[in-house]
């Protein structure tokens, strides 16, 4: 083709239903695009996204043999890729099209001034016209891809995950922070609605992980660095020593178990009992081999000293494992949420305990064997409260220091309440459970079950509104150790209160603490803390960052099932990406005119990654000079350099500065 | 793509052409399985393409439809039947599936239509439109909607006044009335379940007017009123057209409901019963918009953040049962509700439209064609499902979507990712797939 | 507020001010008319003359929408600010206003601070007047080849 054939341009306005055209005029700005140089089609449509219209786009490329073409019509990150496809279908290079934003930037914003957002949409079009005359056809960048998954999170969302690759015949590192795997799910007793004991489930899961002979699996384990891109992440993880050695006498190790000469609070009993310095959560965990608090000592060589060098091998050393993979999820799990000082009675009262602990005690193989008492007292009623820490409200709950309210509903904690206060029912119909609520969210599958059975075995509701809170003090009375008070909406906005000797507090999630990977792998986090996918209908499980993943609640609250689907809906995505020897990558990267460049090296000074720009030599009229070389799949694209460069030089693919200036002359017109 | 001739072996085949059916099948694609999608409609995109807009992001439903719809069309690894049910699916002593499948006649020929839509302008019969909620009209040959795919006619028989006026206009010759029932057999490797959900009928809840009271509609039927091009153009009453001043949901209205064998929870309706009426608010700001309700259950994220915007745009939030619904004399719907926060007294409250947030019941029975089992609810039973969701009681078929549960359509996407991985797993188990590393696909190819 | 007078160009970053752009629309906020944005991966790709550029083909006001501190790229929003200081001095050595270019870290639910950004230029613009085409001097004008397209 001669290099100065005149283009053939179509324009394709959307009335995205009358989302666009109850505000632009749609046939007026195809009717002026109509007249633009080079413009040979301009069409408006009701839905340019279906299928019918990207037919007729597909058509009139080939019929009129179209080499630019501009679709006005919503964000391009709903559909971009749509029309991209499209062209691609018509025969056309992808990217000879552009994109124009005439709903979200523009019938949206300006619904008022039709004719100002006509007038707009005009010139936007108009902008990506400009565009498009200074566009080159570019292909993706081909990438080799490193057939390995890196999980990050030892719960039952990893653990899923981690299979799930394994069984797609897809290796992969499984790193949990903590030294045992399990996560949350083995702290529970029985989970809703099957009913299954949670430790046999995860206790399954952990089994076909360690067994499994391509999952390798880290634990005391945190990822320290991670650089690369999809297909190609590499990452260093700090593996920390277990120093109890796996092959001391098992009665050695018993006994170090039970030595309660150091003492600190049982996390995995919320602190309901006291763990000593050599520690199982609970018997089953995995590794087998327990873990060594060398916190509770002052020194590792102390520990070494005071519990003995059969047990103890202070010669192990924390390790770095690097490990590379084409993929990476995310499956971090939450934390929960500690009430504030007083807060319904927490921390004031030792009968007002948390949902999780509450669990921790009905649990047969819990610190109190499945007994419930307080401090050895009897208990003859008992009271939930349910949203503490979700659903908050600005102006009636308090921020606690350094944080935000969590607006937001935790999804779990109705069902695992009324789960839990039926279970107290069945095993002792005497006591009296009081359910202290906003609305009872039993949304899931056999979740309204739980409710009903709840309503017929006795348990009192009682529905508080949201400028209402329940308050707690110490029951004067003498009926009982507590009484909380409630004004409550299902009976006349009465005044009531109701003694209770044990007080549970239904404690909502946060996201887990992990500000290192954020600011590490620059994840995105949505405004209630947790990690953000890029859309939750079109792309659910994924970050804006190709070749990350999101599965569980590192995402939002979830049940255990949604949990564990959302980890397999991530591998089905990553699948795509680590079955094949190769993708592609988007072109948009920085590229070199040799005419130009005179190896001065700006660019390589503004560029800050490490291999994306070198300086070579090379044989110029006779002479040896430098000039600037670009590694595409190292370059970010973030254009740093061609700001950098004097002599324009450098430029970007896909946006390159003649075609940003031809926007603004379209746009200053 | 629509296929011609169906392939009679295939990796996956996937039950359901709405959005769980297309999810898993494009999943599944994406890995290089190779897809065979059944759609018992004459079109693909199930439910989800008829809705408006949805919660809580207000994308509309079309802009997040269409690009799914077309990514399974044109995926060179999917073949779609449409009009066509799976009646007898048997598993194999090698695992694998052997699958029939009958395809109901178009009346159109599938090669020759081009989706002129002459014959539906020809047609002289109307039939009330089904994908408008039964507002508006259709023909008896037509294409459902502008974004149908496929964009092929089809001729209901059953209302068809034979008057051959179709015959005559079809510039291709493509109406074939000889056309009948065809059998295809097809061996598959793994089965995905996703048929889906209907509403409990109106007629079932008789204290609600059993459906025989105009202005008391489902919320269905409200979506396509709000949708951009729906069969009125803008919010009006069916009744007598007029614009409602004042408009009441009714939550629970056959789901949490024993009597009708529907304890359970939707999950949905009170997220889209906000969702419609914040864009009630939007299309009609002067109008009163009541939800009566027994628990606002907006669980996943964001939702509570929707709620409470909704709250703060003005939308009455009542906490009571509606007892009856029944007429005034100018055909208002009349609402006995006990309100719970207002000391429990009944009152009657008078509104120009109700929508009722009817039940989500299977759409399908799969033990009538496969060697599955429905739970108690008439929905699929599945086993395992804390750890690893989607299996049925049979290896090698799994369910997603609705057809397990009632969902949201986040909900249903992600479930059918976990199905689409159960299913190539699957695969992988029974050595089915022989290769991980594949070529290029063709799109690529066409790139460069 | 005469905003139909002014011209105001708002270059986004794509991963963050871009999308908040649309959170605004999704939110259907109303804003004035006379804004044009252009998304760019990241703003520090531009030098200094394309704002020169832009003021001497009638762009009234700029504002530079980048992602802050939060963007994926490292180091561009200092250089960002680097070249912006450097552009700053630039303009009021041309006796231009500086206040024309403004920048802005917008997230991508940051829709209060776009509103804001907005409005708080119209309303400068409203008080300083267009901008003076002839009072632009580009000092390096860049080599920019407009030869049209060709493939």
């Amino acid at each position: 083709m001669s290099e100065n054939k005149k283009l053939r341009k179509g324009v394709f306005v959307c009335h995205c239903g009358g989302n666009i055209s109850d505000v632009v005029d749609c046939g007026k700005v195809a009717e002026k695009m109509a007249s633009e140089d080079g413009v040979v089609v301009s069409r408006t449509e009701t839905f340019m996204c279906s299928d019918p219209a990207q037919n007729m786009i597909i058509e009139a490329i080939k019929e009129h043999e179209l080499d630019r073409i501009v679709v006005a019509s919503c964000s391009p990150r709903l559909h971009e890729l749509t029309f991209r496809n499209a062209a691609i279908r018509a025969g056309l290079n992808p990217y000879l099209y552009e994109h124009v934003n005439i709903r979200e930037q523009v019938s949206w914003v300006h619904g008022s001034t039709h004719e100002e957002a006509t007038e707009k949409a005009s010139s936007l079009v108009r902008a990506a016209l400009g565009k498009m005359e200074g566009a080159r056809e570019l292909f993706p960048i081909q990438v080799d891809v490193t057939p390995h998954a890196l999980v990050i999170g030892g719960g039952v969302a990893g653990l899923r995950a981690a299979l799930d690759f394994s069984q797609r015949g897809i290796p992969v590192t499984l790193v949990e922070k903590t030294p045992f795997l399990g996560g949350r799910v083995s702290q529970l007793d029985r989970v809703f609605p099957t009913e299954d004991h949670a430790r046999e489930l995860i206790g399954k899961m952990i089994q076909q992980v360690v067994h499994d002979p391509d999952i390798e699996v880290l634990v005391s384990a945190e990822v320290r660095h991670v650089e690369g891109y999809v297909g190609n992440y590499h990452a260093d993880i700090l593996v920390q020593p277990r120093y109890i050695r796996p092959e001391a006498d098992p009665d050695l190790v018993e006994k170090a178990m039970k030595n309660s000469e150091l003492q600190t609070d049982d996390e995995f009993n919320y602190g309901l009992s006291k763990r000593g310095a050599v520690y199982k959560p609970y018997k089953g965990a995995y590794p087998d081999t327990p873990a060594l608090d060398v916190n509770l000592f002052g020194s590792l060589a102390e520990a070494s000293e005071k519990l003995g060098a059969d047990l103890v091998d202070d010669s192990q050393k924390p390790q770095t494992v690097s490990v590379k993979a084409g993929a990476i999820v995310l499956a971090t799990g939450f934390s929960l949420y500690t009430p504030a000082e007083n807060e319904f009675g927490y921390g004031a009262f030792p009968e007002v305990v948390t949902l999780p602990q509450f669990i921790r005690l009905l649990d047969e193989e819990g610190p109190t064997g499945g007994a419930l008492n307080v401090n050895g007292k009897e208990i003859n009623n008992i009271g939930f409260i349910h949203c503490v820490g979700s659903r908050q409200v600005e102006g009636i709950h308090e921020p606690q220091e350094g944080k935000s309210l969590n607006p937001y509903c935790s999804r779990v904690c109705c069902t695992a309440t009324l789960q839990a206060a039926l279970e107290v029912k069945e095993k002792h119909p005497e006591i009296r459970v009081f359910d202290f609520f906003k609305d009872i969210r039993t949304y899931g599958r056999y979740h309204e079950e739980y409710y009903t059975k709840a309503a017929k075995a006795g348990v009192l509701f009682f529905k508080y509104a949201d400028d209402a809170l329940p308050t707690v003090g110490e029951d004067e009375s003498g009926e009982a150790a507590l009484r909380v008070s409630v004004r409550d909406k299902l009976t006349f906005d009465q005044e009531l209160n109701v003694p209770v000797d044990l007080l549970v507090l239904a404690v909502g999630m946060e996201p887990s603490d992990i500000r290192d990977l954020v600011s590490l792998m620059k994840l995105p986090v949505g405004a209630d803390g947790f990690l953000n996918e890029v859309h939750p209908k079109l792309r659910p499980v994924e970050l804006a960052s190709q070749g990350l993943f999101l599965a569980g609640c590192a995402q939002a609250p979830m049940s255990i099932d949604e949990a564990t689907g959302a980890a397999s809906a991530a591998v089905a995505k990553a699948a795509r990406i680590l079955g094949k020897s190769r993708i592609e990558l988007d072109p948009y990267v920085a590229q070199v005119d040799t005419e130009k460049c005179r190896g001065e090296g700006a660019c390589l000074d503004a560029c800050r990654y490490a291999g994306a720009i070198e300086m070579i030599e090379v044989s110029q009229n006779g002479q040896i000079a430098k000039q600037a070389r670009i590694n595409t799949a190292l370059c970010k694209g973030c254009g740093s350099c061609v700001a950098a460069c004097p002599h324009h030089a450098i430029d970007l693919a896909g946006s390159t500065l003649q075609q940003l200036y031809a926007m603004v002359d379209a746009i200053a017109v | 793509m629509t296929c011609a001739s169906t392939p009679n072996k295939v990796d996956a085949l996937v039950i359901g052409g709405g959005i769980a059916g297309m999810q898993a099948a494009t999943d599944l694609a994406n890995q290089n399985i190779r897809v065979l999608l059944v759609e018992k409609d004459v079109s693909i995109g199930g439910k989800m393409i008829a809705l408006s807009k949805v919660f809580p992001t207000l994308d509309c439903a079309s802009c997040i439809t269409s690009p799914k719809i077309a990514e399974v069309a044109h995926h060179p690894d999917i073949d779609i039947l449409t009009l066509s049910e799976v009646t007898d699916v048997e598993k194999l002593e090698n695992g694998r599936f052997s699958c029939r499948i009958v395809k109901h006649p178009r009346y159109v020929d599938e090669d020759a239509c081009i989706g002129c839509r002459q014959c539906e302008y020809a047609c002289p019969t109307l039939l009330p439109n089904e994908f408008e909620g039964g507002f508006g009209a259709r023909k008896t040959a037509y294409i459902p909607h502008t974004n149908a795919y496929p964009q092929l006619a089809t001729i209901d028989l059953e209302n068809c006044a034979m008057c051959g006026k179709c015959i005559k206009v079809c510039p291709t010759d493509a109406i074939d009335f000889s056309q009948t029932d065809e059998t295809v057999e097809v061996d598959a490797g793994t089965v995905v379940v996703a048929t889906g959900f209907e509403l409990t009928a109106q007629s079932r809840k008789t204290q609600y007017g059993g459906g025989t009271l105009p202005n008391v509609i489902d919320a269905l039927q409200m979506e396509r009123i709000l949708a951009p091009h729906g069969p009125f153009g803008k919010v009006l009453r069916p009744s007598d057209g007029k614009i409602p001043d004042s408009i009441a949901y009714v939550q629970c209205a056959g789901s949490r409901d024993e009597s009708i064998g529907v304890p359970y929870c939707s999950r949905v309706c009170c997220m889209y019963a906000i969702k419609q009426a914040m864009l009630l608010s939007g299309s009609l700001p002067f109008a009163d918009i009541t939800i009566y309700y027994m628990d606002i259950r907006a669980f996943g994220k964001n939702y509570e953040q929707f709620y409470q915007d909704a709250k703060a745009m003005g939308i009455n939030f009542v906490a009571g049962k509606v007892a009856k619904i029944f007429e005034d004399s100018e055909g208002n719907p009349v609402l006995r509700v006990e309100k719970k926060e207002e000391g429990g007294h009944v009152a009657e409250d008078v509104h120009d439209l109700v929508i009722l947030s009817q039940g989500i019941v299977p759409a399908w029975n799969p033990e009538m064609a496969l060697p599955i089992h429905r739970d108690r609810y008439g929905f699929v039973k599945t086993i395992e499902e804390k750890i690893s969701p989607a299996r049925t009681e049979v290896d090698g078929i799994f369910a997603a979507g609705v057809a397990v549960a009632p969902k949201d359509i986040v909900d249903t996407i992600i479930e059918a990712g976990a199905a689409a991985t159960r299913a190539a797993n699957y695969l992988i188990r029974q050595e089915k797939t022989p290769v991980l590393t594949v070529v290029e696909s063709q799109e690529q190819e066409v790139a460069r | 507020m005469n905003a139909s007078k002014h011209k105001i160009l708002i270059l986004a970053s794509s991963d963050s001010a871009y999308v908040g752009a649309d959170t605004v629309g999704q939110g259907h906020n109303h804003y004035a008319a006379n804004t044009y944005i252009i998304r760019v991966v990241s703003p520090a790709m531009l030098p200094i003359d394309f704002y020169l550029h832009a003021f001497q083909k009638g762009i009234d006001g700029i504002i530079v929408m980048s992602s802050g501190e939060e963007t994926p790229f490292e180091g561009a929003q200092h250089q960002l600010t680097r070249q912006l200081d450097e552009l700053t001095a630039v303009l009021k050595e041309q006796g231009i206003d500086f206040r024309r270019v403004k920048l802005a870290a917008i997230c991508t639910v940051c829709t209060a601070s776009f509103l804001r950004e907005v409005r708080a230029m119209n309303e400068l613009l409203d008080e300083i007047g267009p901008i003076d085409r002839q009072a632009v001097v580009r000092p390096n004008p860049l080599p920019i080849a407009m030869e049209g397209g060709s493939r």
